[in-house]
């Protein structure tokens, strides 16, 4: 049991937890005021020794008043107002493990887009190349076609034979590409042309349909994704004469409403599109009307967007070192649900895991990445260091992989072990 | 005009009693004539004295004392008023004649109606005089009437006393005398002498009226007043008979004899009387004298009259016809045949003088006023009339000399040791003395400043002999060294500080640096943002223009220029993509190639043509510029344009259009500024005359103005008119640099002085407000397009960031506040900051530092 020390008051605490293999009586226990997180999880464990079988130990996280347990109880439970005549509920969680540097991917620019999907890496790069790689950090393909730097890349299907993707540049162009992975060919299946300056972000939807682009231009298009360019109607055939290429492409909704560059494009629902601009606002845009849902003012302008299914929430990064949590669904009282600060940078780039609701990674130009939980807004869980300079995306689509990419002209994988799904 | 009149009429009649025996002859010829004649004036005018009387006797009292006043000049006139009219003196006439006052003299023989109506109102006037006198002695006040009897009668007086005009003028001062009792009327008047007077007057008069004579006959009911017994009516002078209450006598005879008073009678007596006497009803005792007097008929009447309040004279008819003398109309021709007196229109001088006198002592305080005198007793009564007989001892003394004055502090009162016969106790033992003796030489350090001593008897006390000296010290010491309370100045520096808005609520501004750009390896000498906010391009000594993406701190784009870039300008025409880059003697048009694909081909395609012109360029134009077209690898880099000037180009600045583009070479001397237009590619020059070192010049944001900074000044020309508007004076040694507001009616100017300074044009040629941030020479200034937010850099490194508010409302002055200093460069060279720029839209600043690198501050 816990050391008791007469002087120190005495707090009465129950453990629950949601996690059922870990599960220990229901009963209050007493514990010094001053106790931490260590302490604490010496004390379930054997707790959990007593009760269960297993030896083996495990290192929990607790909640208390749904935040991390980051300083000592007394502090923790004052800090938000809470009695301490009554027991207080400490909820715990397996910790994250911590996640591992895998790889470095070198390139010959910065790489300013990466997007991950299975064991496939695609970057983007400021020499105009766009780079295919695996996850094992062997590189693939160098695909040159781009004039000006690649903002934005994102994969749209990808199958054991052929893949396709998207590149997004400053040339104003996003070019859709087939590759044949056996072949390991390379195919532009089509140009996009229409933003009237350098593309900033590119998003595909659930579906894989439609990519929706945000540009300087201030203005968002969407594009079909289809390889074969003969479904595109006769109009767009009709134009597509009249160009010298037969690649082109045109955007098939184009939607005008920020007054300046839209900075980040994310799909949130099937048709539904969240933009981030430079503006100082977030707009929520609906595809099949073809105009602006919603929209959520900020006080500084927003350099990415980020959307998870799962929380159901908005995470934006702007030109501050904080990260804000946004409801898109609400538009009343508060708008912002959380900031997130320990950057001390710009953050540029944000991206929710795909299977916890409370994870996500940021990157920043103070040359970190950091894995975040949303329960705990002051302090991230891991800095995952590595990059020697700016951290211009990051990537967490595979949930095995957190990859980054930066002005170091590499490319970091993490490997990020989490056991419980 | 009346009254004075009327004292002269009344003063004629004592001429007649002049002392020539003639005349006196005469008067008692007419003795008894006279009496009638007096009954009958009386019976006519006596009642109308009554009437008259209140409302007359102030203006009675008055003639008279002018006639006293003017007793030389006045009197004599009127008195001799009938005198003169037949006397033979030419001096006297022509006294008279000039005598305005007196016209009707003149009139005399003319207006005979007119002067008898004026003396019959005379007469009701003079009339006043008896009305005191009536009721104790009807006699007295018939005597009065007698004395201006003569006034109806003057004419034929004055003729009848022709023949005594020898002997008027020694007779006038008589006259005066009597004129003086008459118009006095004093109740304890001598009966005796004015009744003597009056009997003369009458005399005199009444010779000549056969009128008056008929009806003095009739009456003898005052001949018992007869001028012998009037001698001892009043026997006791001017006392109260009460005085001789408790004596047996009344008074004294002419002999000194105790005159013994009537038999009074007791009270059986009176009865008696009563009983037996028919007239003891209507008898009554002379208060003045004791005597019983029997009233006559006449006076019950008179008493009865009065009491019905009824006019005393039964005569008087109370219903005469109204005679309006005076009309109120006005009338076109004055009554008097002579104009008045200038005098009378003429405001009195000598008053005047009196009454600014007056005046002035009232206003100075001198003399005061009832009211404020009753103010100020009434305030001293309020005042305790006591006071503090020693109030100096517990309260400070004022002192004029000195202001707040501490008073010094008193001697201590003496105490035992001081006594002449102390306690032997205070008395020094040896131990003391010799302490005493050993303090000699620091006597005050000593407990006493003196040895007690004892005597048998305070007669035995000698003088003190250092008395004189002590006194003259202390006083010597009170008066060198008067002690003063100091007024000291005591404010809060706190409270000085304006009053400025926290720089919380001036938000967003920037405050932290954000991004480095690092990649020139030169000092950083000038940079410029594209108008979108995407990129921005800078040059410095490392001859390269650098363009960099702003969201990331790339460097997109590096061209070589050959030269020393001094200035860089993004074209403003966003249709266009131009930066124009002043390096050396070479100004720049690149296409950065940057931004809108279609744009940047298009400046291009628009450059390759040279517009053809057939104008002739003066030859002033062509040595200090030429065009040229770029090509191979200048074209190549995106250098498209380049204009060849003849001195070395400081800054360049496009006007807000994008089309001129202007230049400055501050060692051209009068060709120093120039104006090329980008697309006919002309230039001109603006000035012909070198008004000094040109630094810096700019367009004006809306108006074709065009600000030049010299080394002092700042004027601003009018480019469409062709002439100056305004110049501002800087007040500052050498200008650096300037910044116009996006509104364009407030300038910043920096100064190698390390002064900022704000010129609102709308207010005035001089600095509304100069600004002493740096430490420095100031480099760079800037204006935020959108946001009210300035900036500064220096030498010292230091980048202020200011708030400066201007107001739509033209009565609202400029806000100013600094929010904050940035210091992040380093310094190379003793250069910090030699550039400042506002991101075009975010509330962004950027800063070029000689440490080749820029700053990004959010």
């Amino acid at each position: 049991m816990a050391s008791v020390d007469d002087d120190v008051p005495q707090i009465q605490i129950r453990f629950t937890t949601k996690q059922e293999q870990y599960a220990v009586p229901d009963y209050p226990l007493s514990v010094p005021s001053t106790v931490f997180t260590d302490q604490l999880n010496t004390i379930l464990n054997e707790l959990l020794r007593e009760s269960a079988d297993s030896t083996a130990t495990v290192e929990f996280d607790f909640l208390v008043c749904n935040e991390f347990l980051r300083t000592s109880l007394a502090e923790h439970i004052n800090e938000r107002g809470v009695t301490t005549e009554e027991v207080v509920s400490v909820e715990y969680v397996e910790r994250h493990p911590p996640p591992e540097p895998q790889d470095c991917l070198i390139h010959d620019d910065w790489v300013s887009a990466v997007a991950v999907r299975e064991n496939w890496i695609l970057t983007g790069c400021y020499d105009n190349t766009v780079h295919i790689w695996n996850t094992k950090g062997k590189h693939h393909l160098t695909i040159p076609g781009h004039t000006s730097p690649i903002k934005a890349v994102a994969w749209i299907t990808l199958d054991n034979e052929r893949a396709t993707f998207v590149s997004a540049s400053q040339d104003q162009t996003a070019i859709l590409w087939d590759w044949n992975i056996r072949s390991n060919s390379i195919e532009c299946v089509q140009i996009c042309r229409g933003h009237e300056r350098g593309l900033e972000d590119i998003a595909v939807n659930h579906n894989a349909t439609l990519i929706a682009t945000g540009s300087w231009d201030t203005m968002l298009k969407i594009w079909s994704t289809s390889v074969d360019d003969r479904n595109n109607d006769g109009e767009s055939a009709s134009k597509k004469l009249k160009t010298d290429h037969g690649k082109v492409r045109t955007p098939e909704i184009t939607m005008k409403g920020h007054k300046e560059a839209i900075s980040g494009v994310v799909w949130s629902d099937k048709s539904e599109i969240v933009t981030s601009s430079w503006d100082h606002t977030l707009k929520i845009w609906d595809t099949e009307l073809g105009g602006i849902k919603h929209e959520i003012p900020g006080n500084k302008s927003f350099f990415d967007v980020a959307y998870s299914p799962l929380a159901n929430a908005l995470l934006t990064a702007s030109a501050d070192r904080h990260i804000r949590l946004y409801d898109p669904r609400s538009s009343e009282g508060s708008v912002v649900k959380g900031t997130f600060t320990s950057h001390t940078q710009w953050v540029q780039s944000v991206f929710w895991s795909t299977t916890d609701q409370y994870l996500f990674l940021s990157g920043a130009y103070d040359n970190q990445v950091k894995l975040w939980d949303t329960r705990s807004p002051k302090a991230p869980l891991f800095d995952l260091s590595g990059h020697d300079d700016k951290v211009l995306c990051c990537n967490w689509s595979n949930p095995k992989f957190m990859v980054s990419g930066g002005a170091d002209n590499t490319v970091r994988i993490f490997k990020s072990k989490h056991a419980i799904g | 005009m009346g009254a004075p009149k009327k004292a002269g009429k009344r003063k004629q009649d004592p001429i007649i009693p002049n002392k020539s025996n003639k005349e006196e002859e005469r008067v008692e010829n007419v003795e008894e004539l006279e009496d009638d004649d007096d009954l009958d004036e009386n019976s006519d005018l006596g009642s109308e004295d009554f009437l008259a009387t209140d409302q007359l006797d102030e203006d009675d009292d008055s003639t008279d004392d002018e006639v006293e006043g003017n007793n030389d000049v006045v009197d004599s006139d009127t008195e001799n008023d009938p005198i003169v009219f037949g006397s033979d003196n030419d001096d006297e006439e022509l006294e008279f004649e000039s005598d305005s006052e007196e016209y009707e003299k003149d009139d005399d023989s003319v207006n005979e109606e007119e002067e008898d109506e004026e003396d019959s109102e005379a007469e009701s006037d003079g009339s006043v005089n008896s009305k005191d006198k009536f009721s104790s002695e009807s006699g007295n006040e018939q005597s009065e009437e007698e004395v201006r009897q003569p006034k109806t009668n003057n004419k034929s007086l004055v003729k009848s006393n022709k023949e005594s005009n020898g002997s008027n003028k020694p007779a006038r001062n008589v006259n005066k005398k009597v004129v003086k009792l008459s118009d006095h009327s004093e109740k304890n008047l001598d009966y005796g002498v004015k009744q003597n007077k009056s009997s003369i007057v009458n005399s005199g008069r009444n010779t000549s009226d056969p009128a008056v004579e008929k009806l003095t006959s009739n009456v003898d009911e005052y001949e018992q007043d007869s001028s012998d017994e009037e001698d001892i009516r009043n026997t006791i002078g001017n006392i109260p008979l009460q005085w001789y209450n408790e004596y047996p006598h009344i008074g004294y005879d002419w002999d000194g004899k105790k005159i013994l008073k009537p038999e009074k009678g007791d009270q059986l007596d009176n009865f008696l009387k009563r009983m037996e006497d028919p007239d003891f009803w209507r008898t009554v005792k002379d208060p003045m004298t004791g005597q019983d007097v029997v009233l006559s008929e006449a006076d019950i009447e008179l008493i009865t009259r009065i009491q019905k309040q009824k006019i005393p004279d039964a005569q008087f008819d109370e219903y005469t016809p109204w005679v309006e003398w005076f009309t109120s109309e006005v009338m076109k021709t004055p009554l008097r045949k002579f104009p008045e007196h200038k005098r009378s229109f003429l405001p009195s001088k000598s008053e005047a003088k009196k009454v600014s006198k007056l005046v002035h002592a009232l206003k100075m305080g001198w003399i005061k006023s009832t009211v404020e005198m009753e103010k100020e007793k009434q305030k001293n009564k309020e005042n305790k009339d006591f006071y503090m007989l020693w109030q100096s001892d517990d309260q400070a003394e004022e002192m004029r000399r000195i202001h707040k004055h501490i008073p010094a502090p008193k001697r201590h009162l003496p105490g035992h040791a001081e006594s002449y016969n102390p306690p032997p106790e205070y008395l020094f033992d040896k131990k003391e003395m010799k302490e005493w003796n050993k303090l000699k030489s620091t006597p005050w350090k000593r407990k006493l400043h003196f040895i007690p001593q004892k005597f048998n008897s305070l007669r035995e006390v000698p003088a003190y002999s250092r008395y004189i000296k002590e006194r003259f010290q202390r006083c010597l010491d009170l008066y060198l060294c008067p002690r003063a309370l100091k007024m000291r100045l005591t404010i809060d520096p706190a409270s000085l500080v304006p009053q400025l808005p926290s720089p919380q609520d001036l938000q967003p501004f920037p405050t932290t640096m954000s991004m480095v750009f690092k990649g020139h390896t030169d000092m950083i000498r000038s940079f410029t943002a594209e108008a979108k906010g995407q990129y921005i391009a800078s040059g410095g000594d490392d001859m390269t223009l650098k363009i960099w993406e702003i969201a990331t701190g790339r460097c997109v784009k590096t061209v070589p220029c050959g030269g020393i870039i001094r200035s860089v300008a993004w074209c403003p025409n966003q249709a266009i993509s131009l930066i124009a880059v002043a390096a050396d003697q070479k100004v720049l048009l690149i296409n950065p190639g940057v931004g809108d694909h279609l744009i940047t081909s298009k400046t291009d395609q628009l450059l390759e043509i040279i517009p053809q012109s057939d104008v002739i360029v003066n030859e002033r134009v062509r040595t200090a510029v030429q065009w040229e077209q770029a090509e191979g690898e200048n074209w190549r880099n995106g250098i498209r344009v380049i204009l060849n000037h003849f001195k070395v180009v400081k800054q360049v600045t496009w006007h807000a259009r994008g089309d001129y583009l202007a230049t400055v070479m501050p060692d051209g001397q009068n060709r120093s500024v120039l104006i090329n237009q980008l697309s006919k590619r002309r230039s001109q020059l603006p000035f012909s005359k070198s008004k000094g070192l040109v630094q810096c010049v700019l367009f004006h944001p809306i108006r074709p103005f065009l600000f030049v900074a010299t080394q002092r000044n700042v004027r601003i020309y009018d480019l469409v008119k062709q002439e100056m508007v305004k110049k501002l004076l800087s007040n500052s040694m050498w200008i650096s640099t300037m910044a116009i507001h996006p509104g364009g009616d407030n300038i910043l100017v920096g100064t190698y002085d390390r002064k900022m300074l704000w010129f609102d044009l709308d207010l005035s040629t001089k600095p509304y407000q100069t600004l002493r941030l740096h430490g420095t020479a100031v480099r760079g200034v800037a204006f935020h397009k959108r946001y009210p937010l300035f900036a500064s850099g220096a030498d010292d490194k230091g980048l202020i960031v200011s708030h400066g508010m201007v107001y739509n409302d033209l009565l609202q002055n400029p806000l100013i506040v600094p929010l904050k200093r940035l210091c992040n460069h380093e310094t190379y060279n003793d250069f910090g900051i030699l550039d400042v720029m506002f991101h075009p839209i975010q509330p962004w600043l950027f800063s070029a530092g000689a440490d080749a690198t820029i700053r990004l501050y959010t």
